[in-house]
C-alpha cells in the first residue's frame, strides 16, 4: 500500500492545479485555501499538503495570517494523530508563537496575544496525543472552556479523535479492560461504550470474565505480533552483473 | 547488494509533473504581476550596452565568490543588485545569453552563494532585531525590506528552472528519451542547463531553511538520487542534496529514509576522502560531514537500525559514549538530542523582516524548530527502555512490568502504545521522494491481551546472496 504524502484523495481539482504550479506562492490564492479549509472543517476530510501551502503563504504574507484558519488548520491536524502532520503544520508558523514555551514564565511573561495562547494550548493537545495519554487528553479538552471554542468549527472533532484512538488500540490490543477504554475514549457511559465499540469498531463484548466487562479486538495484522523469520529478498537486478559478465567472457 | 543500491536500482516512476510544467511556463508571465520579485530585478537594469561585457564578466566572478566575513550591511546591500542584474540579464535578454562560463563550476557556485548570502542576510537582520543594539543598521534594514525578499530569491530559482526546462530534460531521461529534444532555445546551453539544475537543488535547500519539509522533498520529483545524477559531479551539490533531503525526511519522522541518505553520501565521502584534502571546499565537507555523522546518531537513537560497518565504526569514533547515552533514551538523554539537533541543523531562517520595534517577538527561528523537534523526542523518550525489557521475555504482565519500572500501569499503557505506534514507519520504495510505504521498522513486536503483554521478535534469515555474490566475484 503506498502513501504519498503530497496527494490526497479528497482533494478538488483547481486545488491540485493551484499546488502544483507557481499560484501556490500568489497570495491571491490565500483565499481559494481558506475556503479549502473550512471545506474539509465541514466535511470531515483533511488535506494535510495543501494545507502546508496556505500556512507557507501566511509565512511569506505575516498580514494576511487569520488566526482562526490557522487553529482550525492546527485542530485537523490534531485528527490525524499519531502522524507528523501537526508538527509539520507548527514548523512553518510564526516563531513567536512558541508553541511549546520552555517554562511557566516564559508561556506568561510575553505578553501573550490569544493566538499564541490557542497554538500553545493546541501544541499541548498535540503532545497528550502524540505520547498517548488520551485520558489526560480529554481531562484537558474538558478543563477550559477555550478548547471547546478552539475545536468548534471542526465538524465531529471528539468523534473523529475517539476514531483515531479505537484505531491505535485495535492495532495493540487483543483484549482491553472495559474500564481502561471508557477512559481513553472519554466515554463515561457502560452502554455508550458497548455500543461504540460493537457498532463503530465491530468489536466484541464479553461480560462473562471474572476481571469484569472485557472488550475483544478481533485479530488482524498489527495485533497478532506473530514471530517470523524475515528471509531477504532476492530479485534478478541484483544478479545483473555477475550475468552480464558471463556474457562479456564468453564474446 | 544493499538495499540501498537495489531501491536505486529501480527506475523512478509515477512523474505526472511534465505536463504540470509545461503549464507553468505558460503561467509564468502572467504571475510576474504578482512577483515583487520582478520589480527589483526591473530596478537595477541600468546597465550600458557597451560596458555590458568587461562589467558582466566582473559579475560573473563576484556572483561566485563568498563576501567577507565582515562585509557591512552596504556590501550585502550591493551583492544583492549585483546578484538581480545579473540574473536579469541572463533571463530577460532577447535570446538566451551567449556567455563564456568561468568554470565547470561556476553554476553550482553562483546558486550555492547566492542562496547562502539570502540565508546569512536573513539570520544576520534577525539577529539585528532580536538584539536591538544597533538602531543605526536596524533603521537601515527597515528601510530596505525588498532587499534579499523571499518571494525574489525564489522567483530567481524558479525563473530559471523554467527558462532551462530542466524539469521537462529531467522527467525525458528518466522516460529513457532523448533530453536535448526538450531542452528548448535555452536548455540547450549549458549554461542555462546547469543553472536551472542547480536551482532545483536551491530550491530544496531554501525549502528546508524555511521549514517547508515536505515541498522541500517534492522539489526533487524529477532528479533521481543516485550517482548517476549530474549533482553527483559536483562533490559540494551532492553532498548539499543528500544533506537537506536527509534532513527534511528526518523532520517528518522517516528516521529509515533519513539514514539511508546520510549513509549513501558519507560511505560515498569516505571512499573518496584522499583525493578531496587540500581542495577548497574541504573544510566545508568536513564539517557536514560531522553534521551528518550527529544527525544519524540522533536518527539511529529514535529508530534502531543496522547500519553501514563503515559508518556504524565512525560513528562510534565520533559520538561514541554520546551514542550510547542516546541510545539508552530517558530524560537524561534530553539535553544531548538538543545539543547535536542544534549543532547539525541547517540554519533555520524567517522569510519576512523581523519586528524591529519588540526585540522580544522575535525568536530565533533555529528554537522554535529545535523546540518543534524536542517535543517528538520527548514523547518518544521511553521507546528504548521499553524496548530493553521486552526483548528479555516472550510473555509478560503489565503491572509486573510496571513494578520493575516504578511507573502507574495507566503510564506503561502509554509507553507500550507509543512505540509500538513508532516502529511503523513510511518508507520509499519507488516514485517520488514523497512516496513510501508504511513498513514495520522493528524486530520487537508485541500485542496486549487485557494485562498479559505477548512479544514476538522477527528474526532476519541468513543473507545469502550478498555472500554468494561476493564469493562469485572473487572466484571468477
Amino acid at each position: 500500500m503506498g502513501v504519498a504524502f503530497d496527494r490526497c484523495d479528497t482533494r478538488p481539482a483547481n486545488i491540485d492545479a493551484i499546488l502544483s504550479g507557481l499560484d501556490r506562492y500568489n497570495p491571491e490564492t490565500t483565499t481559494v485555501f481558506q475556503d479549502y479549509v473550512v471545506q474539509q472543517c465541514e466535511d470531515r476530510t483533511f488535506d494535510c499538503y495543501a494545507n502546508l501551502a496556505l500556512l507557507k503563504l501566511y509565512q511569506f504574507n505575516p498580514h494576511l495570517l487569520q488566526p482562526e484558519t490557522v487553529t482550525n488548520v492546527l485542530v485537523k491536524a490534531l485528527t490525524v494523530f499519531p502522524s507528523p502532520a501537526f508538527s509539520l503544520c507548527l514548523a512553518l508558523l510564526p516563531a513567536y508563537t512558541k508553541p511549546f514555551p520552555s517554562s511557566e514564565a516564559d508561556a506568561q511573561s510575553a505578553q501573550t496575544s490569544d493566538f499564541v495562547e490557542s497554538v500553545q494550548k493546541l501544541a499541548h493537545l498535540s503532545s497528550l496525543l502524540e505520547s498517548a495519554q488520551y485520558a489526560q487528553f480529554w481531562a484537558t479538552l474538558n478543563s477550559d472552556d477555550l478548547y471547546a471554542d478552539l475545536v468548534a468549527d471542526v465538524a465531529g472533532f471528539e468523534e473523529l479523535v475517539r476514531i483515531r484512538i479505537a484505531v491505535e488500540v485495535g492495532k495493540a490490543f487483543r483484549e482491553i479492560n472495559a474500564e481502561v477504554l471508557e477512559q481513553w475514549l472519554d466515554v463515561r457511559n457502560r452502554e455508550s461504550l458497548e455500543k461504540f465499540v460493537t457498532e463503530v469498531c465491530s468489536w466484541e463484548v464479553d461480560k462473562s470474565g471474572a476481571k469484569g466487562t472485557v472488550i475483544r479486538v478481533p485479530t488482524n495484522k498489527e495485533n497478532e505480533a506473530r514471530s517470523e523469520v524475515k528471509s531477504e529478498r532476492v530479485d534478478i537486478d541484483m544478479f545483473g552483473r555477475v550475468i552480464r559478465r558471463g556474457f562479456e567472457q564468453v564474446a | 547488494m544493499s538495499y540501498d543500491e537495489r531501491v536505486n536500482a529501480h527506475p523512478n516512476l509515477g512523474d505526472e509533473s511534465d505536463v504540470e510544467e509545461e503549464a507553468l511556463v505558460n503561467d509564468y508571465r502572467e504571475q510576474v504581476n504578482f512577483d515583487d520579485g520582478m520589480s527589483e530585478l526591473d530596478r537595477t537594469t541600468s546597465l550600458g550596452g557597451a560596458s555590458q561585457t568587461q562589467d558582466l564578466q566582473a559579475q560573473l566572478a563576484a556572483a561566485a565568490t563568498p563576501l567577507e566575513y565582515q562585509a557591512t550591511l552596504e556590501t550585502k546591500f550591493a551583492s544583492y543588485d549585483n546578484y538581480c542584474s545579473l540574473f536579469h540579464y541572463i533571463l530577460n535578454s532577447d535570446g538566451p545569453v551567449e556567455l563564456e562560463v568561468p568554470s565547470y563550476y561556476w553554476a553550482w557556485d553562483v546558486i550555492d552563494e547566492f542562496i547562502y548570502q539570502f540565508e546569512s542576510f536573513c539570520r544576520y537582520r534577525n539577529r539585528v532585531a532580536r538584539s536591538g543594539s544597533n538602531e543605526e543598521e536596524a533603521q537601515l534594514l527597515r528601510e530596505n525590506p525588498n532587499t534579499w525578499g523571499c518571494y525574489s530569491v525564489l522567483n530567481v530559482l524558479y525563473s530559471l528552472i523554467q527558462k532551462s526546462q530542466i524539469n521537462e530534460q529531467l522527467a525525458a531521461m528518466k522516460r529513457g528519451e532523448d533530453a536535448a529534444a526538450f531542452a528548448g532555445e535555452y536548455g540547450s546551453r549549458p549554461l542555462y542547463k546547469m543553472l536551472g539544475y542547480f536551482s532545483i537543488i536551491g530550491l530544496l535547500r531554501v525549502h528546508c531553511l524555511l521549514g517547508d519539509f515536505s515541498l522541500a522533498l517534492k522539489t526533487l520529483d524529477d532528479i533521481e538520487m543516485n550517482k548517476k545524477a549530474m549533482f553527483a559531479r559536483v562533490m559540494a551539490a551532492h553532498f548539499t542534496t543528500y544533506y537537506y533531503v536527509g534532513f527534511s525526511y528526518m523532520m517528518m519522522r522517516r528516521y529509515g529514509d533519513a539514514i539511508r541518505m546520510f549513509s549513501h553520501i558519507l560511505v560515498y565521502v569516505s571512499r573518496t576522502k584522499n583525493f578531496q584534502k587540500g581542495g577548497n571546499s574541504y573544510d566545508a565537507i568536513a564539517k557536514k560531514n560531522d553534521q551528518m555523522y550527529a544527525l544519524i546518531a540522533i536518527c539511529v537513537a529514535l529508530h534502531p537500525t543496522r547500519l553501514d560497518d563503515t559508518i556504524h565504526s565512525a560513528l562510534r569514533e565520533k559520538y561514541g559514549e554520546q551514542l550510547i547515552r542516546l541510545q539508552h533514551g530517558g530524560p537524561d538523554a534530553l539535553p544531548l538530542f538538543e545539543e547535536l539537533f542544534r549543532s547539525a541543523c541547517p540554519k533555520f531562517i524567517s522569510p519576512t523582516p523581523p519586528d524591529f520595534d519588540n526585540p522580544s517577538l522575535n525568536v530565533d527561528p533555529v528554537d522554535h524548530h529545535t523546540a518543534i523537534f524536542m517535543d517528538e523526542v520527548k514523547n518518544t523518550l521511553y521507546n528504548p527502555t521499553i524496548r530493553s525489557y521486552l526483548k528479555l521475555y516472550t510473555t509478560m504482565d503489565l503491572k509486573k512490568l510496571a513494578g520493575f519500572l516504578e511507573v502507574e500501569p495507566e503510564k506503561l499503557r502509554s509507553w507500550l502504545l507509543v512505540n509500538k505506534q513508532r516502529s511503523r514507519q513510511i518508507r520509499w520504495v519507488e516514485g517520488g521522494l514523497l512516496d513510501g510505504e508504511s513498513v514495520s521498522a522493528n524486530d520487537l513486536d508485541y500485542a496486549l491481551e487485557n494485562d498479559l503483554i505477548h512479544v514476538s521478535e522477527t528474526k532476519a534469515g541468513r543473507r545469502l546472496v550478498d555472500w554468494y555474490l561476493r564469493n562469485l566475484a572473487r572466484v571468477y
